[in-house]
């Protein structure tokens, strides 16, 4: 924004988090003539409340408040979305600050992407609702999630030969992986959450056996968790993980705390950086982003058929959280 | 409804995390990690997140105690203090100001420890007085003195992570210092080999590329084989020893007759690992050692130190960013504690109380003549209280009746002592003793200073009102000292303190409450109020000049099994509880992992004498026995045992000997000889 003449302040404002509370800041702002940018990590504005069933005190439901919002934010002359960014570094001072901000990949053009959702509809897309995607009219690739195998670029680019609109990223990357080590060179590698989906089942179990055992049972991960509604006693109930121990069961005690949050979990990653011994609690929950809690224990092997079957009887008498489908 | 987050540190180890405490219209609700902070990153173990649980426990000494006729009873403040200052006086002018002695408090804040042995030197006129360093890192204060001339973790704990190779002896460093540990782990996962040495298979052992299980006690040997090899193989840095350091040629005769094969022998070593250790950590660029009790706790704990300084030093590793020797220190104002001179022997910043410049610069600050002789430690207090030349003791924040050795003999000191007053949060073991107990605040109700093991300064703050008429120690300790006539005794806060103590220190000169506002932290030494502080010492010459080797012979501990006590017994600590309980058995969530305590004991040992997993057995040492359950393991040596010293109700001290080093007088915890039996009437 331009300058106002005199006081060299900025009549712009950013805002951070495109939760419910990020636009009504961002829709007051812009009513009141601030031109805002409204920042979001994910790749859509919402944040979680459109989890909640009911809202306070009216009982309203929660789409009820926040669809209308979503509308006038999204279209909104003052406001400007940015999504699938993350602020990386603020300077300057107040009425002048200067933001860095880091703009994730998207792999699609948006420009050119037609909304047809054959991407979504090709065979290794790993989405468990398929239908349910279909009226995405702007895709974009979940690092997480991707394994990789390219399919999606092969249907956009026989759908709409010349003006594709998938980039040719995601098939390049699958390129490089089925390269030797040696041949990949000085190339960006995968993120953790697509090295381990990668895995086969043994280097998968070492994997977390060596990240898990590192646990010092701080219950950090279960006490920054915004979404843990559970009360229930499991991880501190001597029957499944003893207490005292260090580490503790590895990977049950992961298992039940992953497996407590599975459909409520919004991949924030706070309980990542809650971890004092880095373990990369969040791949986790990327990983089970698509994936029902039963194929969670495909995903960490290593936990025997005895034990899983307890787990998941024990799941299935206390439903405090649904365990049939995923988000 | 009045909301407010108070910036603070926490109260348990010597890592030094700041947490935000939340305060709800005057009540403390709990712990936010601070994520601005450098230490923890806003990622604190369990006992940092559960710090708020214990402060407002029903148990608080709520108002001054008095015991009449063997019981104890409420009392006015006024009452308390003069009884504690008329009866200090009284046995001061009988028997002199030597047979008074004052134990200061590793959890209390620099300010309160300046003050304490202020009040001490000054009113009282002793020099007796001490705290729990004594009991912990006593010897690495002697040891690192004569070897560089600072007592102090050279290095910084973010720089552990740049390092090439990282070698840990006699440290739990997973369950003790967890944010430290974390370092470790990243500086593996950047390639840096991990060395770790423990006589007991700690938690940091999983991750180790090499482990070397040593006999407890055989460090020297251990570490002079390490040597042997790193000399042999000409690993050693022949520049940094000509430059920098003297007295290697004598090394160089004594590491001579330690060859592998003999070290071997002698710690229980496999030779073989033993030269793959001395290989990585000599051919490292950047080699960091990190240690704790293992090294300190014995009757050799000062030529434990020496051997690892002479280590470092042999292969250059002292002076340069993440290298160095990095005792972890156990409490959280442990280091503060002994910068404030609250030891027999020196004033703040280690000045001598026998160097006439420092004394007189103390007495003309205070007014005051001051006593020359070096005072009593805590362990010879013990014994002053028994055979009667000592007949007062104060103690504040302290609770030496389970964390010192040979628990029995120190119950026998307290109860002969004439009069003895304890400061303390809750009635203590210790506090059971007293004659008047003066009720003090948590860290949570006062402001000033801790400073963390890596020498960094941080600020305190008061987050809620004193509990019930619970008072701060530094205002406790000052109103007392008004009535004995302490006349610069007039504070209003403890940021007046701290221009004292940074008047009379010179490594604490630049420092102040002003410039540690909003969780600015600052390293000693900081020598004017423009100095930034410093990450790590000795970058150009060692506080000494020349830093000094140490030739060191291999001596057995004091006392070994035999074939009355067969057992080797081993003390420590472990993750969920912290020293003797005092607040972390106060709080639930750690209670519940670890309600009581457990002797470690091998499969081996357990099949002989037919013990089975949980059973509970008889564990009987020349001063004591307790009766405790045995938890049967592979992680430890066989012939000997473990047991965490947190518990009263099976209380490791109570078995534990009472040999000391003589030269820092620290208790030798870690080795004592004991039996094992199986009492009937519980079998």
């Amino acid at each position: 924004m331009e300058k106002q003449k005199g006081n060299g302040k900025v009549g712009a404002v950013l805002v951070v988090g495109g939760g419910i509370g990020g636009i009504q800041a961002a829709l007051d702002l812009a009513e009141s003539g601030y031109y805002v940018y409204l920042l979001e990590k994910s790749p859509s504005i919402g944040g979680v409340m459109a989890q909640l069933d009911k809202t306070f005190p009216t009982n309203d439901c929660s789409m009820c408040i926040l669809s209308p919002k979503l509308v006038e934010a999204g279209r909104h002359l003052n406001i400007q979305l940015i999504t699938n960014a993350e602020l990386e570094e603020v300077s300057g001072e107040e009425g002048n600050f200067r933001v860095k901000i880091l703009k994730k990949p998207r792999y699609v053009d948006i420009d050119k992407c037609t909304g047809c959702g054959l991407c979504a509809q090709s065979d290794f897309s790993n989405l468990k609702e398929k239908e349910e995607e279909l009226w995405v009219d702007r895709i974009v690739v979940d690092e997480a999630s991707c394994i990789q195998c390219g399919e999606c670029t092969e249907a956009c680019l026989e759908e709409n030969k010349e003006n594709h609109a998938m980039t040719n990223i995601a098939l390049e990357r699958r390129k490089f992986i089925e390269l030797p080590p040696e041949q990949r060179g000085e190339r960006e590698t995968e993120t953790l959450a697509q090295k381990v989906a990668l895995m086969d089942e043994e280097s998968r179990n070492n994997f977390w056996q060596r990240e898990l055992s590192r646990c010092i049972k701080c219950f950090g991960c279960r006490d920054a968790c915004p979404v843990w509604i559970y009360d229930g006693a499991e991880l501190e109930d001597p029957d499944w993980i003893k207490p005292g121990e260090i580490p503790p069961a590895v990977p049950l005690f992961q298992i039940i705390r992953a497996y407590r949050i599975a459909n409520l979990c919004v991949n924030c990653g706070m309980c990542e950086e809650a971890c004092p011994m880095d373990i990369p609690l969040r791949t986790i929950h990327q990983l089970m982003w698509r994936q029902s809690p039963e194929s969670v224990f495909e995903v960490i092997p290593g936990l025997d058929r005895k034990t899983k079957q307890k787990l998941i009887k024990r799941v299935k008498e206390n439903p405090m959280v649904k365990v049939e489908t995923a988000r | 409804m009045n909301c407010d987050f108070v910036l603070t540190v926490c109260p348990f180890c010597g890592c030094g995390c700041q947490l935000y405490l939340e305060v709800m219209d005057g009540e403390l609700m709990g712990v936010l990690p601070c994520k601005t902070d450098e230490m923890s990153e806003g990622k604190p173990c369990i006992k940092g997140r559960n710090a708020a649980d214990f402060i407002s426990h029903p148990d608080r000494l709520k108002s001054p105690l008095v015991k009449r006729k063997g019981k104890f009873e409420l009392t006015s403040w006024k009452e308390a203090l003069d009884i504690v200052s008329s009866q200090l006086s009284k046995i001061k002018e009988k028997h002199g100001p030597d047979s008074v002695g004052v134990l200061s408090s590793a959890k209390c804040t620099n300010e309160e420890n300046f003050l304490l042995m202020k009040f001490a030197r000054a009113v009282i006129g002793t020099n007796n007085v001490d705290h729990c360093a004594r009991l912990c890192h006593a010897s690495t204060v002697v040891g690192l003195v004569k070897a560089f001339g600072s007592g102090a973790m050279t290095n910084s704990v973010p720089e552990i992570e740049g390092t090439d190779c990282i070698f840990v002896i006699g440290s739990n460093t997973m369950e003790q210092h967890p944010l430290i540990s974390l370092r470790v782990l990243r500086a593996k996962e950047r390639g840096a080999p991990l060395i770790v040495a423990d006589p007991r298979r700690t938690p940091l052992v999983d991750f180790a590329d090499i482990y070397l299980q040593h006999r407890p006690g055989t460090d020297v040997a251990l570490i002079n084989g390490l040597m042997h090899v790193i000399v042999r193989d000409g690993l050693e840095d022949k520049k940094f020893i000509r430059e920098r350091t003297e007295g290697f040629e004598e090394l160089e005769k004594k590491i001579k007759e330690y060859p592998p094969e003999k070290v071997s022998r002698v710690t229980g070593v496999d030779a073989a690992t033993l030269e793959k250790a001395a290989r990585f950590y000599g051919e490292a660029e950047k080699a960091s050692i990190l240690y704790a009790m293992g090294i300190t706790q014995h009757t050799t704990g000062t030529e434990n130190v020496l051997s690892v300084a002479n280590l470092a030093m042999l292969t250059g590793n002292v002076g340069r960013e993440s290298t160095g020797v990095n005792p972890l220190r156990g409490q959280n104002n442990v280091q503060g504690a002994c910068d404030m001179g609250a030891l027999p022997d020196v004033y703040s910043g280690y000045q001598r109380v026998n160097d006439k410049e420092a004394r007189a610069r103390f007495e003309k600050a205070w007014g005051v003549g001051l006593p020359q002789k070096p005072g009593l430690t805590v362990t010879e207090m013990t014994d002053a209280a028994i055979n009667g030349s000592l007949k007062a003791m104060y103690i504040m924040g302290e609770n030496p009746a389970l964390s010192d050795p040979d628990i029995n003999h120190l119950k026998k000191a307290l109860s002969s002592l004439d009069f003895l007053v304890v400061q303390d949060i809750f009635l203590s073991e210790a506090a059971q003793f007293a004659h008047v107990v003066l009720p003090a605040c948590s860290f949570a109700e006062k402001e000033g200073t801790f400073t963390a093991t890596d020498r960094r300064v941080q600020r305190v703050r008061k987050a809620i009102e004193p509990i019930g008429d619970s008072k701060p120690d530094w205002i406790i300790v000052s109103e007392l000292a008004r009535r004995m006539g302490g006349t610069q005794f007039n504070y209003t806060s403890p940021g007046e303190i701290m221009k004292e103590i940074a008047s009379l220190t010179p490594s604490y000169a630049g420092i102040s409450h002003e410039r540690l506002d909003n969780g600015k932290v600052l390293a000693w030494p900081c020598l004017s109020a423009e100095h930034p502080g410093t990450r790590f010492l000795h970058s150009n010459a060692f506080t000494r000049g020349r830093g000094q080797f140490f030739a060191i012979d291999y001596k057995e501990p004091a006392e070994l099994p035999d074939k009355e006590y067969p057992f080797l017994l081993t003390t420590g600590r472990l993750m969920f509880q912290y020293h003797t309980g005092t607040m972390t058995r106060r709080i639930p969530a750690l209670e519940r992992e670890l309600p009581t305590g457990f002797i470690e004991i091998n499969r081996k040992d357990a099949k002989k004498l037919s013990i089975s997993q949980g059973e509970r057995i008889r564990v009987k040492s020349r001063r004591g026995e307790i009766e405790i359950q045995a938890f049967i393991t592979d992680g430890i040596l066989p012939g000997v045992v473990f047991i965490p010293f947190h518990f009263a109700e099976c209380a490791a001290n109570v078995l534990t000997s009472r040999n000391v080093d003589p030269e820092a007088k620290i208790p030798e915890f870690k080795v004592c000889a004991v039996k094992i039996y199986k009492d009937d009437k519980h079998g």
